[in-house]
């Protein structure tokens, strides 16, 4: 492999990284607000709130049935507004961060309602606020689930980060794409995808040890 | 301190209503502990969880330290709570934090300094025994540890009212006791009035200073723990004080036992005792009017409030007619008296 091959591969796997933890960043900052509302919003729960719930619950359900590949498509001319600019890592983004937010969120309602609902009822018994109650009981409680969804997510992303690729959000998939399904060179492809391979274990295996690290329920 | 005024509590389930509770008005006195006892369904959990609403009734007042909560905002309504103290079945602590985290979570709460709440966990910590446990998590605790750290944990924000919802029924019969004198030592120490539901007699005879009996929704009969004990009026009252009392025939009877007299086989009684008849010094006054003896094969006599009331069982031996009569003599004194069969 000569040098150039070299660092292109590393500056793709630098930009899948950045790609993959950054919109994973901007997922959770919209999903685990989303996600806590999902579930306060539940029946039977300390804000139940049934229209509430099912728009929020519906707007969810239609982004994540959007294919992703036609998520970046569709998101083009919001992107453009918002980074100015269509192509490249900065641009990919977008619509990576808004394809893994209400992936999060429904990944934060699922472990929110792992939670034994006593803790709640306990809660509300010594006068916890629902803020006092989000805070203090229900995301410590359910951190290491959170934590495990969370490797699940920045999984998923650097599968849609590779898929961006395709339409010239850079990282390794574009490379993989380009040497691999445009020009077969068999080297570069292999290097791209042991390299994914590589990124995925590694983001696992950090997630089951920090969720164990966070995990005192036996 | 805690008054409940005609509370109704109706669920719908399916369209159809459900009367947790129904016109169900109680009072416990400052200092007192008050027993809710009822058999699963009854509706004592919803009586409890109504209290400090997380529950809310359908109709009725409830009046707790002179407040009367249902008309308060959110807000006011959580500050109230922080007032009344509230222990669960199953506990409820925290896993994420530590025996230390978890009592500091209600002055948490309200935004207690960091070193009051150090000094005040460790106070708490003291009084309960578990100082040694204070960075352990929960998962690593006993039953009856967990309990105590929920103690400590609720009185950190010096309730004036506690509520036991089934505090000790997950617990085996030996912590069940080391628990029930915890809370019997804070009731005389702090002067905290507790309301407790249970459905074990045990509990309200070993700590409750009055008791009430709820069923379907209603409570049918309340008074002291000694008035209920000495003379229930309802059936199922006299049920729950039966349960509280152990009654088996040894092994080594039940297989000589035959049903008929033959032979030379004595009659086996079964004497039940109220707070009447425990008074009077009725076995020996039988073995002198009738020439009958008395062999104790079993006895449990118990003491709730004043009450003193068991079960005892024994051999008579004399001739037929003077069992019979001593059998009636029994009886005339308010003993219930069964022949079970002769051996």
């Amino acid at each position: 492999m000569s040098e150039p091959m070299f660092w292109m591969l590393l500056n793709g796997l630098w930009e899948t990284i950045v790609m993959t933890f950054v919109s994973g960043f901007f997922g959770f900052v919209i999903g685990l607000p989303a996600g806590v509302l999902l579930f306060l919003t539940r029946k039977g729960q300390i804000l139940d709130n049934r229209p509430v719930n099912r728009a929020l619950s519906v707007f969810v359900n239609i982004f994540r049935s959007i294919p992703f590949i036609i998520l970046i498509v569709w998101m083009i001319p919001f992107t453009r507004m918002l980074v100015g600019t269509s192509i490249g890592v900065l641009a990919a983004l977008v619509p990576l961060s808004v394809g893994a937010a209400p992936f999060v969120g429904r990944m934060v309602e699922n472990s929110l309602l792992e939670v034994p609902h006593g803790l709640i009822e306990a809660a509300r018994a010594m006068g916890a606020t629902p803020l006092q109650i989000v805070r203090k009981v229900l995301l410590p409680e359910a951190l290491p689930s959170i934590v495990n969804g969370a490797s699940i997510a920045l999984i998923a992303l650097v599968g849609y980060s590779a898929m961006g690729g395709a339409v010239g959000a850079g990282g390794l998939g574009q490379i993989g794409y380009q040497y691999g399904y445009v020009g077969y060179d068999i080297l570069v492809m292999n290097t791209v995808l042991i390299l994914l391979v590589a990124l995925v274990f590694l983001i696992q295996l950090t997630g089951q040890y920090i969720s164990r690290k966070v995990d005192h329920r036996k | 301190m805690i008054e409940l005024r005609n509370v109704t509590k109706t669920f719908y389930k399916n369209k159809a209503a459900i009367h947790a509770l129904s016109d169900v008005s109680l009072e416990v006195a400052e200092g007192e502990i008050f027993g809710v006892i009822g058999a699963s369904g009854a509706g004592k959990s919803t009586l409890i969880r109504c209290i400090n609403l997380l529950e809310r009734p359908s109709k009725g007042e409830i009046i707790v330290n002179g407040q009367a909560l249902t008309t308060l905002s959110p807000r006011q309504l959580a500050r109230e709570r922080r007032h009344i103290g509230m222990i669960f079945q199953h506990f409820n602590l925290l896993s994420s934090r530590t025996v230390f985290g978890n009592v500091a979570f209600p002055l948490e709460l309200s935004h207690t300094p960091a070193h009051e709440i150090k000094t005040r966990v460790n106070e708490l910590l003291t009084l309960v025994g578990l100082q040694e446990k204070q960075s352990d998590y929960p998962a690593s605790l006993s039953g009856g540890q967990k309990q105590r750290v929920a103690i400590a944990r609720t009185l950190a924000s010096n309730p004036r009212v506690l509520l036991c919802d089934e505090a000790t029924s997950a617990l085996d019969p030996e912590t069940t006791l080391s628990i029930l004198s915890l809370l019997k030592d804070i009731n005389r120490r702090f002067r905290i009035t507790i309301l407790l539901i249970t459905h074990e007699m045990n509990v309200v005879k070993a700590i409750c200073d009055k008791v009430a009996i709820i069923s379907e929704g209603t409570l049918i009969e309340q008074g002291t723990v000694s008035e209920i004990f000495s003379h229930p009026r309802k059936e199922l009252t006299r049920r729950f004080i039966a349960s509280s009392v152990h009654f088996s025939i040894p092994e080594e009877y039940r297989q000589r036992l035959s049903q008929l007299p033959d032979g030379p086989g004595y009659p086996l009684v079964k004497l039940e005792f109220n707070a009447e008849s425990t008074d009077l010094p009725l076995l020996s006054t039988v073995a002198r009017l009738f020439n009958v003896d008395n062999h104790i094969v079993s006895a449990q006599l118990e003491q709730a409030g004043t009450a003193r009331f068991g079960i005892m069982l024994v051999k008579l031996t004399g001739t037929p007619e003077n069992t019979q009569l001593a059998i009636e003599y029994y009886i005339a004194n308010h003993v219930k008296a069964e022949i079970l069969g002769y051996v």
